[in-house]
């Protein structure tokens, strides 16, 4: 059988994407100007990071919102067949700050605005009365891999229909725009997975936690280090539990960190350089949980995926989980 | 009464130049030494160290670099009239030195020994200690001989012990030399005295500060220890047949792998339970040209620490994607015996690091 006879296959997919990004944006080179980098300009862009975006007047509920919205108005699916919402990004619905003493503690937990959740207000402005919410928490740039493998696992065991998954994530105002050596954006990303799709499945997934490196600012160095076998070793399984081999994949969807990364690590796979799809580093920079979806549409959307293709996304997320993702197309 | 054989030993104060002294001493109490030593601690560090042996040890103050190696010459006179073998053990075998410092050591130091070896009326043999890794960047079987310097070398102290190696040959005299392999341990018993730059790449990649190493898993890795090569000189220094030689003290055929050294490495260090906690993922052994992107991502990004591990490694980490065998015909067929295996030490000195937290607790102790 070739590669162009596809056997009919049915199983969780994806079965929509949709991306938003605020209306400002910033050049690396401006971004320099503006002292909101660590590293110089010109090693940024050096690395490939050309432009991003950022959110002057818009705020992450909005970005999710109308992602959610786009991505439902474009696949026309009944809310209600929408049985689950997974919703990930800022403010962390769920993290709290290793409280100093008991009082501090108790004083982050006293106030009703703890409770104003952006996933059961996103239910409720998208009309999805059935939808399971909650939200995934901790994963930084793997939260929207991780939100769709719980999705595929639970429209697998649950017989859950269609499953949207959000993020949005933003960097605080002032707070720079550089996370170790990556020029990132603000953005917001909805997808939507059905149990039964016959393109884009979902083939496997793998995640990998070390919370050795949670100490992310004394470990720094570790990290930088561990980041590429752990990275390699995440893909590699992916591939094999997709039962595919390295040679078969066709694309790799990075998460837009510095392309000097994935120039080092499509050599550690073995795999050409222009199997990863790195044109959106420069145009988008790093949205954290967002790249791999946004870069996989974009992707779909510029013909450089085919039907049948096979596709691997990765994201490593400070914290620290490297998370792999097999899809075909 | 017969007179003693006088031996002059420089670098005495040194792993293998002080192995070397105490092994003549013990083989033949004929020999007395004299122990080229730059200054009074190191003469009284060596004193110590030698125990009984030390009375017949005449410590001569002097230093390699120095014209007339800085002998005052009455000294000398009687170093000309006395000395019957002259085993030049003296260098700096730091890796990351600048080429000037380590031909000032190396060389200048080799050629002002030689010119006392050449007015030594009674020598018969110049040992001249110089390492294996004269063959720079060659790689496949590298004989027991001149190996010339087409390739080019990973570092300075290669170089330069090449260097040195050319002023010893070209000299009339006695000359053996005796190329010593990477040493790791003192003995079999994997006991670790000095901590080398090969310690200190374990230790980094025991901490998970490196992500791989550039070669392959077949790759040999030659390794010894300090008392095969100090045992070694000491016998073929009195060797007749060693005289016009070039012997590699190596494990040569019988050297590990980069990969079963690294498996090996990886295994000792997981039985340990809070190493095993922290899940450092095993270091790859990569093609050159991706070591390269990483060594130069590294750069790029400034960041002081991993630069400052990365330069470290790049004294000698290239030699890992270099494969060599060192051949030991001449050397077993002087030793009459096989050069040892890297297996019985590597293990053991593995252990030894991991007990003594590569040293910090031995000299915490001390």
């Amino acid at each position: 059988m070739t590669r162009n006879e596809i056997p009919k296959k049915m199983g969780p997919a994806i079965a929509g994407i949709s991306y938003a990004f605020p209306a400002a944006s910033r050049s690396v080179a401006e971004l320099g100007q503006e002292a909101q980098l660590t590293s110089s300009a010109e090693t940024l862009e050096s690395f490939g990071f050309g432009r991003v975006h950022v959110a002057d007047t818009e705020s992450p509920y909005e970005l999710a919102l109308t992602a959610a919205r786009k991505v439902l108005a474009e696949t026309v699916v009944d809310p209600a067949t929408i049985g689950l919402l997974i919703y990930g990004g800022t403010p962390g619905s769920m993290s709290f700050a290793a409280a100093t003493d008991a009082e501090e503690a108790a004083r982050g937990l006293c106030t009703m605005s703890r409770f104003k959740f952006p996933a059961t207000r996103l239910q409720y402005d998208l009309e999805l009365p059935n939808a399971w919410t909650f939200a995934v928490d901790q994963l930084s740039c793997t939260t929207l891999l991780s939100a769709a493998r719980l999705a595929r696992s639970l429209c697998l065991t649950e017989g859950i229909e269609r499953a949207l998954c959000v993020s949005s994530e933003f960097f605080p105002a002032n707070a720079g725009r550089e996370a170790i050596f990556n020029c990132t954006s603000d953005a917001a990303c909805a997808v939507l997975i059905e149990r039964d799709g016959e393109r884009n499945r979902l083939v496997s997934a793998t995640n990998v936690t070390k919370g050795y490196y949670w100490d992310v600012d004394a470990l720094r160095d570790e990290i930088v280090a561990s980041y590429f076998p752990t990275a390699r070793h995440v893909l590699l399984r992916t591939i094999a539990d997709a039962g595919w081999a390295p040679g078969d994949v066709d694309w790799i969807i990075p998460h837009n960190v510095s392309m000097r990364s994935w120039e080092i690590l499509s050599s550690l796979l073995g795999l050409p350089k222009a199997r990863v799809f790195s044109e959106n580093i420069a145009r988008h920079g790093h949205t954290l949980a967002g790249d791999n979806f946004i870069n996989y549409r974009d992707a779909l959307d510029g013909g450089c995926i085919k039907p049948g293709q096979r596709v691997v996304m990765f994201s490593y997320g400070f914290g620290a989980h490297w998370t792999g993702v097999a899809v075909e197309a | 009464m017969t007179l003693p054989k006088m031996v002059l030993v420089t670098g005495a104060t040194g792993l293998v130049g002080g192995g070397v002294l105490r092994r003549i001493l013990a083989d033949d109490l004929g020999v007395e030494v004299f122990a080229l030593t730059r200054d009074a601690a190191g003469w009284n560090r060596l004193a110590n160290a030698l125990g009984v042996l030390a009375p017949r040890v005449v410590p001569v103050r002097g230093d390699v670099t120095l014209p007339h190696l800085g002998l005052e010459p009455l000294v000398r006179r009687r170093l000309e009239l006395q000395i019957s073998a002259i085993v030049h053990a003296a260098a700096d075998t730091s890796f990351s030195r600048t080429l000037q410092h380590s031909l000032t050591v190396n060389a200048v130091g080799t050629e002002n020994v030689v010119r006392l070896a050449a007015d030594c009326a009674r020598l018969e043999r110049l040992s001249f200690v110089s390492t294996a890794f004269v063959a720079g960047r060659a790689t496949g079987s590298i004989p027991e001989a001149d190996n010339g310097c087409l390739a080019g070398w990973v570092n300075a102290y290669e170089e330069s012990k090449y260097e040195a190696e050319s002023i010893v040959r070209s000299t009339g005299l006695p000359w053996t030399v005796l190329r010593s392999s990477t040493i790791v341990c003192r003995s079999s018993a994997g006991d670790v005295s000095q901590i080398n730059a090969v310690h200190r790449a374990l230790r980094i990649y025991h901490r998970g500060l490196a992500a791989m190493m550039p070669g392959d898993r077949n790759n040999p890795l030659d390794v010894v220890t300090a008392d095969f090569v100090s045992d070694a000189i000491a016998r073929l220094t009195f060797d007749p047949r060693a005289e016009g030689k070039t012997v590699h003290l190596c494990a040569g055929r019988n050297a590990l792998t980069l990969g079963e050294l690294v498996d090996t490495a990886y295994e000792v260090w997981a039985a340990e339970p809070a190493w095993r906690k922290r899940g450092v993922e095993r270091a790859m052994i990569t093609d050159p040209e991706t070591y390269r992107l990483f060594e130069q991502a590294v750069h790029q990004t400034g960041d002081p620490r991993l630069r400052a591990i990365l330069t470290s490694l790049s004294y000698f980490i290239p030699q890992l994607a270099l494969p060599k065998v060192f051949e030991t015909s001449v050397a077993e067929d002087l030793l009459g015996s096989a050069p040892p295996c890297s297996r019985e030490f590597w293990l053991p000195m593995l252990k030894q690091l991991l007990a003594t937290n590569w040293g910090h607790s031995v000299r915490e102790a001390a």
